[in-house]
């Protein structure tokens, strides 16, 4: 009977057919398909409470609204994640509010503080343009029909998030000055955070679970590329240099990758090259804001709990 | 496009390609341009001088200050425009029946029922 299931499905994945239910997917599919929605929805709801912190910043009340619609956006986003893994038999209440902070699976870069508008419009600008490359491929590529289908709307959304972070780092570029300063400020810490968020270089890993199962269809090499072809050339188009060129059809990087980074200071020591096993022992260890974001929304879960 | 058919009529050719870069632009959520959206009320130009009557779907639309910066911005790249004045109105209200056919349209087939 296992054996037969198994081969339905393989039938099904070959055929590029999509996968509706748990029954037809075999107990690894499964793993996998939770550990990367798990991947998305964490990522999603951190960076709520690290765009909120931000926004309070906001110039104007409607530039504050904007953020606040954004954060909005990634919240429900999120849930879209959380409500899928809770079909796939996983507890949404034990995955967001029983889970320690290190136990998150989402992007070291939320771990370092966005502490001005600058660095909220730069986020929008690079980590949901790195968000829209991942759903975005997903949301092409994904065997799995609930999640493939609750993206249409995720996609429309990051693009005004995207918008927010362009329009914004355009009119600040524009001022000039030691505005302009503190945006090629945000961009020169931020720009390397986004790029390793896309994980280990193609050579590095061996295989990969998500591209067999058809989960996502672009290696990591493939989506960090798409990444740098719309964010190098969009900062340079406003005057922002970032660390990075094109050579031939492909992006280079102007450092060593990886590098050693000090999220205290949110400064990176290009003279410093590293290992990928140091910058994964960096992602485990979590930064310095890990705890804090992750009780920004689990704090008051258990004092509202009704008790049977 | 339809809105050429609604609003062209009358207008010097400044004032079409006015429009028409109107329509270049996007709802930040929607796929629907401003001008099939239904949200400008109405263009003159004096002068180089562009101004702009709109609305928003909601007064409480969160994204009033990035739109009203693409509009300024795309008219200014517009050769003979160096001034751009927006007056945002709410008399009339906007509804959904100021959508043109080709919004309707195209909300339609984002599968929005309009």
């Amino acid at each position: 009977m296992e054996s037969q299931n198994s081969a339905t499905f393989e039938g099904l994945l070959k055929r590029g057919e999509l996968i509706e239910s748990t029954s037809e997917m075999t107990p690894d599919y499964l793993r996998e398909l939770k550990h990367t929605l798990i991947v998305s929805g964490d990522t999603e709801l951190i960076s709520a409470p690290a765009y909120y912190l931000a926004a309070r910043k906001a110039p104007s009340v409607n530039a504050f609204m904007t953020a606040i619609a954004i954060i909005q956006d990634e919240l429900a986003h999120a849930h879209i994640a959380y409500h899928i893994l809770e079909e796939l038999g996983e507890s949404q209440e034990a995955l967001i509010f029983k889970r320690d902070p290190k136990a998150f699976r989402y992007p070291y870069a939320f771990d370092v503080p966005l502490e001005s508008w600058t660095e909220l419009v730069v986020a929008n600008a690079m980590y949901d343009q790195a968000g829209f490359c991942l759903l975005g491929d997903i949301h092409e590529q994904c065997s799995y029909g609930p999640w493939k289908r609750g993206l249409v709307k995720v996609m429309a959304e990051e693009n005004f998030h995207l918008r927010n972070g362009r329009n914004w780092s355009k009119r600040i570029s524009q001022a000039g000055g030691a505005a302009k300063e503190e945006l090629q400020r945000a961009v020169d810490w931020m720009f390397p955070l986004t790029v390793e968020w896309f994980g280990l270089p193609d050579d590095l890993k061996q295989h990969s679970a998500q591209l067999e199962y058809r989960l996502k269809g672009l290696t990591n090499d493939q989506l960090r590329q798409q990444w740098l072809s719309t964010v190098v050339p969009f900062m340079e188009s406003i005057g922002i240099r970032v660390p990075a060129h094109k050579e031939n059809s492909h992006y280079v990087l102007d450092y060593p990758f990886p590098c050693t980074f000090d999220a205290e200071e949110k400064h990176w020591d290009y003279n410093d090259p590293c290992s990928w096993d140091d910058v994964l022992m960096r992602w485990r260890a979590r930064g310095p804001r890990n705890a804090e974001m992750v009780a920004l929304f689990q704090e008051s879960f258990a004092k509202f709990q009704v008790r049977t | 496009m339809s809105f050429s058919r609604l609003f062209h009529v009358g207008a010097g050719p400044l004032e079409a390609r006015l429009w028409s870069a109107l329509a270049e632009i996007d709802d930040p959520e929607m796929p629907v341009n401003l001008v099939d959206l239904g949200l400008i009320y109405g263009l003159t130009v004096e002068s180089g001088r562009a101004c702009v009557r709109l609305t928003f779907t909601a007064m409480g639309c969160p994204a009033t200050e990035m739109l009203m910066s693409d509009i300024r911005e795309r008219l200014l790249a517009e050769p003979g425009i160096d001034e751009v004045c927006l007056e945002v109105v709410w008399d009339p209200p906007w509804t959904s029946a100021r959508l043109t056919a080709d919004g309707r349209e195209a909300l339609r087939a984002w599968g929005l029922s309009v």
